[in-house]
């Protein structure tokens, strides 16, 4: 009779509408090669300090539409663990996608670039802090990096390298544990702070608003950019297509571009 | 006819849904990992500071919503003005601000760089980066909550009442304080939760005027965050406890409306 | 200690114009229709409503004079105000709301004194009750309690019973006007129901649209209605027509439905003819005993209704009309609904109003 009919039509449209919202959720793994939307688009998680390099990048890479996600690395890697699965994982440290490639969430990593840890002060901050061990003084205030965000922890490494008292006297001026980089840039340019820890790349990105203080050689950081592919993922050729444009061509222009250097070793 | 066989169903289903949906997430961190770990993850020192400055900047912003918003909100409800309605958007504009845009809003009106910035620098006052920038991040975002409900609250309030204790010869402020409140008071309480919730739960603003810094500046919520990467059974440990303080704010809430012997009389 | 109010003011499409004096131990009994300002006048007096210009004095105490800036608060008036909902505190038990109104007697006494208010009227039993869970009845006792409590200088009442169901407001009617009997001091009653202002009133003043367009006793009013709205207000038949005066010095009235009568009354153009429903008598309906001095009018009878011992006619004809008889002229005449009879009254109980 019409009653059921109805009835029978309403429940229908309901189950579609939530197995389409689950499917939909659980993403299909088998479907990518028939699905022309999907190679159509790489899906990369980086560190925030490769923001403005990679953006430039990914306006210029051809073969698909490439969308970018920013945050502090560990947090990344923190999502991928959860089972979250960008094609490409870049990270401001090679610990980290190490870390996940021994726990076989993505393929072998590759260094990509590197960078270089400096100590920025506001430019419009004149002398207050001139060099490492103007941190120490009475009055002044820094940003860090927390810790297990690659930027904090290559902090955490030039402070080891210090005389105790030294580095005491600075992590007591320490008023801000930032999750990523972009907000120590950000109280930096504020002018909320006196002096942070942020990389060269960030400096140059700022527009003048930053001052970058050269550390001394024997305190730099090696800092090394790892990127990889996570296993899973839904585009690898395109992620792999990322990956090797970071490594020659448009991508390591945009790097350079940005104040990062080479890598190191292969 | 054939409207009696389907729709009350699709009712039920709509709200099988909506509960589903809902209460997942919540149900799951308390599941996600066993209650052992979950105790165990909060006997860190780090997370008893955050807990600890969560609850008193959260009651102290508050503190500060309730003793300046009760006499606002009265007198936007109680009197018919010209620039109400302007007034009540204005009020109501937090609500619907993203948290990072009331960041950007905050530093640019108290940060160093801001317009108040040299003044509060001159008056040797520090904002940024400071407790006191918790508070007033946590009163900006939750403050228009409290606002809106008291003014709702004040104006239900039948007339006659503030009138006939004007003529019993008490004045405005006795008017306010021995009427008004008592007869809103459901309304406010539930305004009070609604902020409170708000402000326990406040991150994108805190972490950009305040920054985080544990025991200064790191709120729950920004410890959640910090958490969430190195430690995420420590993440689920402090959540749970977040939902659990929410839970119990929104529980006293009822159990006070409902004693509340206000009442709207009918004829 | 007399009430003056005078008021002039503009309220929306209303525009207010009264002037009142009520001496001491007084009610006034302000009736007319709703809208008609009545309320509006009584916040004026209590200083909850400011009049664009006005004077409100009680005996020498000035409250308001528009003319020399003098402005009290209601708080500094001392009112005694009854709500037409009552306005009791919801969150207050009675006996606080009845304390409410002695704070300024001494914290210790005050229980007990609202207690021993609430026992006057008879409800000490409900002092620990809530507004919520009293009866109307029971709710307008307590604001009257509550009011008189103030000891004012003035009580001002906005139809204190007009939210009480039929039976409740018959007995609370006879209580009010005792309270009324004993007060000391000018007391002004709102209602729009005339028989209460009879009652209740020792003056009627009938407000419409703002002004007052008659202000007398109650029997003056019926008796002598300055306007058809006053009459109809009273409770009389009104009847529109053409008036012409007649050579034998009564006056002939021609009705909108082409009908004439008669009137002892001398009035020339458009007027009201009134006349009270138990002034008209029912016969039969044919050939019509006539007597020059009676007017009579052929109607149907639409609605029977026994009210006690006394009986209210509906009668449609030319004209409609309410006739008020006995229940043994019902029976005599056999009169149902549809029943064809006559009814008639005397030309010296039709009075004529000009009719604006």
């Amino acid at each position: 009779m019409i009653v059921s009919h109805r009835r029978v039509a309403l429940l229908a449209v309901l189950l579609a509408t939530l197995m389409g919202l689950s499917v939909s959720a659980c993403g299909s793994d088998d479907e990518s090669t028939a699905n022309a939307g999907d190679s159509r688009e790489v899906v990369v998680s980086a560190a925030a300090s490769l923001k403005k390099a990679l953006t430039s990048y990914g306006d210029q890479f051809d073969s698909a539409t490439v969308r970018l996600s920013f945050a502090g690395s560990d947090e990344l890697a923190a999502q991928i663990r959860q089972g979250i699965k960008p094609d490409v994982f870049a990270a401001a440290n090679t610990k980290l996608p190490d870390q996940l490639f021994k726990e076989g969430l993505v393929e072998k990593p590759v260094r990509f670039a590197t960078n270089e840890l400096v100590l920025a002060v506001p430019a419009d901050g004149g002398d207050k802090v001139a060099s490492l061990a103007d941190l120490t003084g009475n009055d002044v205030t820094i940003a860090v990096g927390a810790k297990g965000v690659p930027v904090g922890d290559y902090t955490l490494k030039v402070l080891d390298g210090l005389p105790q008292a030294q580095s005491k006297a600075i992590l007591a001026n320490v008023r801000s544990r930032e999750p990523d980089v972009g907000g120590i840039v950000g109280k930096l340019t504020q002018g909320a702070v006196d002096g942070g820890f942020v990389y060269r790349s960030d400096v140059e990105g700022a527009a003048g608003k930053l001052k970058a203080i050269e550390l001394p050689d024997e305190l730099k950081p090696t800092v090394e950019y790892g990127v990889a592919i996570v296993k899973g993922a839904r585009n690898k050729a395109g992620g792999q297509a990322f990956v090797d444009g970071l490594l020659e061509g448009a991508g390591a222009k945009a790097l350079a571009d940005n104040g990062f250097g080479a890598p190191g070793g292969g | 006819m054939s409207q009696a066989r389907w729709f009350p169903p699709l009712l039920a289903v709509a709200l099988a849904v909506a509960l589903s949906f809902l209460t997942l997430p919540i149900v799951a961190i308390f599941v996600d990992s066993g209650p052992a770990e979950l105790l165990s993850s909060l006997d860190d020192a780090a997370a008893i500071d955050a807990l600890t400055l969560s609850l008193w900047t959260s009651t102290v912003a508050l503190v500060i919503i309730v003793v300046v918003g009760t006499p606002a909100a009265y007198l936007l409800a109680t009197r018919r003005f010209r620039a109400r309605n302007v007034l009540i958007t204005l009020i109501e504009l937090p609500l619907v601000l993203p948290p990072a845009v009331a960041g950007i809003g905050l530093l640019a009106a108290l940060g160093p760089n801001g317009l108040f910035g040299q003044a509060l620098d001159d008056a040797g006052i520090r904002v940024v980066l400071t407790t006191l920038s918790v508070i007033l991040a946590l009163t900006f975002v939750a403050a228009p909550f409290y606002l809106r409900q008291a003014e709702a609250a004040f104006s239900a309030l039948d007339r006659s009442w503030l009138d006939a204790s004007r003529t019993l010869g008490a004045g405005e402020a006795t008017t306010f304080a021995r009427v008004a409140i008592p007869a809103a008071l459901p309304g406010l309480i539930a305004g009070l939760a609604l902020a409170w919730g708000r402000a326990l739960g406040e991150f994108g603003a805190t972490l950009m005027f305040a920054g985080s810094f544990r025991g200064v500046t790191q709120t729950v919520p920004l410890a959640i965050y910090e958490r969430f990467a190195t430690d995420f059974t420590a993440a689920l440990g402090l959540s749970a406890v977040l939902v659990a303080v929410s839970a119990a704010i929104l529980m006293t809430v009822k159990l006070a409306t409902r004693a509340s012997p206000a009442r709207v009389l009918t004829r | 200690m007399s009430l003056h109010v005078e008021a002039v003011a503009d309220l929306g499409d209303l525009h207010l114009d009264v002037a009142f004096d009520i001496p001491a131990r007084q009610c006034l009994a302000l009736a007319g229709p709703s809208g008609a300002g009545k309320s509006s006048l009584l916040r004026v007096a209590a200083g909850l409503l400011q009049p664009t210009s006005g004077r409100v004095t009680s005996g020498d105490d000035v409250w308001l004079d528009t003319a020399r800036n003098i402005n009290r608060n209601p708080e500094e008036r001392r009112c005694g105000y009854v709500f037409q909902d009552y306005a009791l505190f919801p969150h207050q038990r009675s006996w606080q709301n009845v304390a409410y109104a002695l704070r300024d007697r001494p914290r210790a006494v005050r229980q007990r004194e609202a207690r021993g208010w609430l026992a006057r009227f008879g409800l000490e039993h409900l002092a620990d009750a809530r507004p919520a869970t009293l009866s109307g009845g029971e709710r307008q006792r307590v604001a009257l309690a509550r009011a008189l409590a103030r000891r004012p200088d003035v009580l001002l009442l906005d139809e204190p019973l007009s939210a009480l169901d039929t039976r409740t407001r018959a007995s609370a009617q006879r209580e009010l006007a005792d309270v009324l009997r004993v007060t000391e001091v000018p007391a002004i009653v709102v209602t729009h129901d005339f028989a209460e202002a009879a009652l209740l009133g020792d003056e009627v003043a009938v407000i419409d649209e703002g002004r007052v367009v008659q202000q007398g006793s109650a029997s003056q009013l019926a008796a002598r209605p300055a306007t058809a709205f006053v009459a109809d207000f009273t409770g009389a038949v009104v009847l529109h027509g053409t008036a012409t005066p007649a050579p034998d010095g009564t006056t002939i009235v021609t009705l909108a439905g082409g009908h004439q009568i008669r009137s002892t009354d001398r009035a020339a153009g458009p007027v009201a003819a009134t006349v009270f429903p138990w002034e008209i008598t029912i016969e039969a309906a044919g050939p019509a005993t006539s007597q020059s001095a009676q007017n009579h009018l052929k109607a149907r009878v639409q609605f029977i209704t026994t009210i006690g011992g006394r009986v209210r006619l509906g009668l449609a004809g030319t004209e409609n009309l309410i006739a008020e008889v006995t229940t043994t002229a019902i029976a005599d005449l056999d009169l149902q609904p549809g029943s064809h009879v006559t009814a008639t009254w005397k030309a010296t109980a039709t009075r004529l109003v000009p009719h604006a």
